[in-house]
């Protein structure tokens, strides 16, 4: 009884020191004031009608979801497919992406950052595309291990064979089997790597900086503005994740039979 | 000309042979099992007909025409896997109407085709269950109706009853029959189970090492094997050398034989005219279902089987003599 006792407490401290300052910020993006008193002095959406009304931050919300959904659409169509067809045929290679996968958290924003500027900045080629590129890269770990969970509970090969035998084509049999199959695991990690990518902000802001300001370049510069304003910024970011973290704890539930992350 | 046509079927991984100079000839409408222990090459032969492997050497002729180079697709052959295969993203009703689908037929005839094969089956009261929600033995036959409704000009069983326990596997094996006798269908089967090959096909093929080490009907193998490797895989024969078995029954056998083989059913207590006589010390009985399995020591051991309801218990430790018709004493090259 003690021992629980215990353990109840310290959830509920690691609960209070996770949610706490979530809570206060959500709070303060709606307080009239809240310089003096424990709780705020009034509540208003006015912040976030200033946010709403304010063009720079709708533009940097719109480079936001653009720069982060392109990253996403352009790994899921090049990753993708390379990961079924080094798993399904060359199961030997696999080991290389592997690797690569680690390598992926092996390289810190700020090093990176630097080594894209000195390689690519000679080159003429827009430094923007080069984040993209960077980020499609930096998501390979979450879209390889979505694609690679799903097709580890099914025997991929063989419905492949399966499906061709019936008299589908092999891109009949990828598009009508093997996809949907593995989509809720694939949908999951697109997700993650959407949500991961639309909260970067040392990549973006190192190489490329004002020059396409997203939304956490926006947050950073009303830091200094006003903190209401701030907190209005990271409510939306806050309810924008919890949207698609329910998205993907339904996905991951199994649904009609197919496989999941 | 024969419906099927093998001939000269090579395959190499590598520097490893796992297939040497097969030949085979199936008639339209036979039951066709490819018999053998695990890695001897039997589901190699069944992927090279789908046009899932490649062949090395050889001919593969179907209805007289050359299939070297056709794709899986355009073969018109299907195939039943041990895994069952079933696509997890559709129901059962999705599944079996798959292969019309990918042929382009009009849905009418789609939904009328699948009713008819599911009710084939006995599973459509299941027509909107998933794979996932179905027993082991309730999807090999969605399997099957996937593969049947097709039409295919053959259908390759590879294993397909092996991951199912024995009693619901008995039922599929009459089914199965059953299907295949009711459609007229040409159906080869792999497996490694001996009593399943006697239970459904018209003709075994017994293959060890890449190579068929003999063929017949069910009859032909179990009653005349032509090598010691088939009268040990096949039947559990007692395989004695020429000299041991002169020894023990005291007559002189041809001598361009070196083994002979005994079934073990063969062998019985009571002395009928032209028996020859062994004997041995009896070790130990074994009881499985109906049959009585006892081991005689003595100068060559023997393995004898007797009807439960018949059975005379042996004392162990005591000898006996047995006999066995002369005509069942069989000499194998």
């Amino acid at each position: 009884m003690k021992k629980r006792g215990f353990a109840d407490l310290f959830f509920l401290l690691l609960m209070a020191y996770l949610v706490l300052p979530v809570v206060a910020t959500m709070f303060y993006a709606f307080a009239t004031k809240w310089n003096k008193t424990i709780l705020p002095e009034g509540l208003t959406f006015k912040w976030l009608a200033t946010l709403f009304q304010d063009a720079e931050f709708i533009q940097a919300f719109g480079r936001s979801v653009l720069l982060s959904s392109g990253a996403v659409v352009v790994a899921l169509l090049v990753i993708v497919p390379a990961i079924f067809v080094i798993v399904l045929y060359f199961p030997k290679y696999e080991k290389w992406i592997q690797m690569a996968v680690v390598m992926v958290y092996s390289f810190p924003g700020i090093i990176l950052a630097v080594g894209l500027i000195r390689v690519y900045s000679k080159f003429g080629v827009p430094m923007i595309l080069v984040v993209l590129g960077a980020y499609v890269i930096g998501i390979l770990p979450y879209i390889y291990q979505g694609t690679r969970n799903s097709l580890r509970n099914i025997d991929a090969r063989q419905l492949l064979d399966a499906a061709q035998l019936l008299g589908a084509s092999k891109l009949q049999a990828f598009t009508k089997i093997l996809l949907p199959t593995v989509y809720p695991g694939l949908f999951a990690g697109a997700l993650l790597s959407f949500s991961v990518l639309f909260g970067e902000f040392v990549l973006i802001n190192i190489v490329v900086g004002s020059r396409f300001e997203t939304v956490q370049i926006y947050l950073m510069k009303k830091l200094s503005v006003s903190g209401h304003i701030a907190s209005a910024v990271v409510f939306i970011y806050i309810v924008l994740m919890g949207l698609l973290t329910f998205a993907i704890a339904t996905l991951t539930k199994r649904s009609k039979g197919a496989t999941n992350l | 000309m024969s419906y099927i046509v093998i001939e000269g079927l090579h395959k190499k991984y590598g520097s490893t042979t796992v297939l040497s100079n097969i030949d085979m000839k199936i008639d339209k409408g036979e039951f066709i099992t490819l018999l053998g222990p695990s890695g001897c090459g039997k589901s190699t032969i069944l992927r090279i007909l789908a046009g899932l492997t490649d062949a090395s050497a050889g001919k593969i002729i179907i209805e007289g025409k050359d299939m070297i180079g056709v794709q899986p697709k355009d073969r018109q052959v299907g195939m039943v896997f041990q895994s069952y295969a079933l696509f997890p993203n559709m129901t059962v009703k999705e599944n079996v109407a798959f292969g019309l689908r990918m042929q382009k037929v009009n849905t009418a005839e789609v939904d009328q085709r699948v009713q008819e094969m599911l009710v084939i089956v006995h599973l459509s009261e299941k027509a909107n269950a998933y794979p996932k929600e179905l027993s082991g033995g309730q999807q090999q036959r969605v399997a099957l109706a996937r593969a049947l409704i097709v039409r295919p000009k053959v259908l390759l069983l590879d294993e397909p009853l092996s991951a199912l326990d024995a009693q619901i596997r008995q039922k599929l094996q009459a089914d199965l029959r059953a299907i295949q006798q009711k459609l007229g269908i040409t159906m080869i089967l792999v497996t490694h189970d001996q009593e399943e090959a006697m239970a459904v096909s018209d003709r075994i093929f017994v293959m060890n090492n890449g190579m068929i080490a003999q063929s017949g009907t069910p009859t032909a193998i179990y009653t005349c094997p032509e090598s010691e490797f088939i009268a040990n895989f096949i039947g559990h024969y007692n395989v004695f050398t020429r000299q041991a078995l002169e020894t023990m029954i005291g007559e002189t056998l041809p001598k361009e034989y070196s083994k002979y083989a005994i079934r073990p059913e063969a062998i019985h207590l009571e002395l009928r005219q032209g028996d020859v006589c062994i004997s041995g010390e009896a070790k130990q009985s074994l009881m499985s279902g109906n049959v009585i399995r006892t081991t005689f020591e003595g100068e060559c051991p023997f393995t004898m089987e007797q009807l439960h309801q018949r059975g005379q218990s042996f004392e162990l430790g005591k000898n006996y003599v047995c006999y066995v018709a002369r005509e069942d004493v069989i000499a194998l090259s």
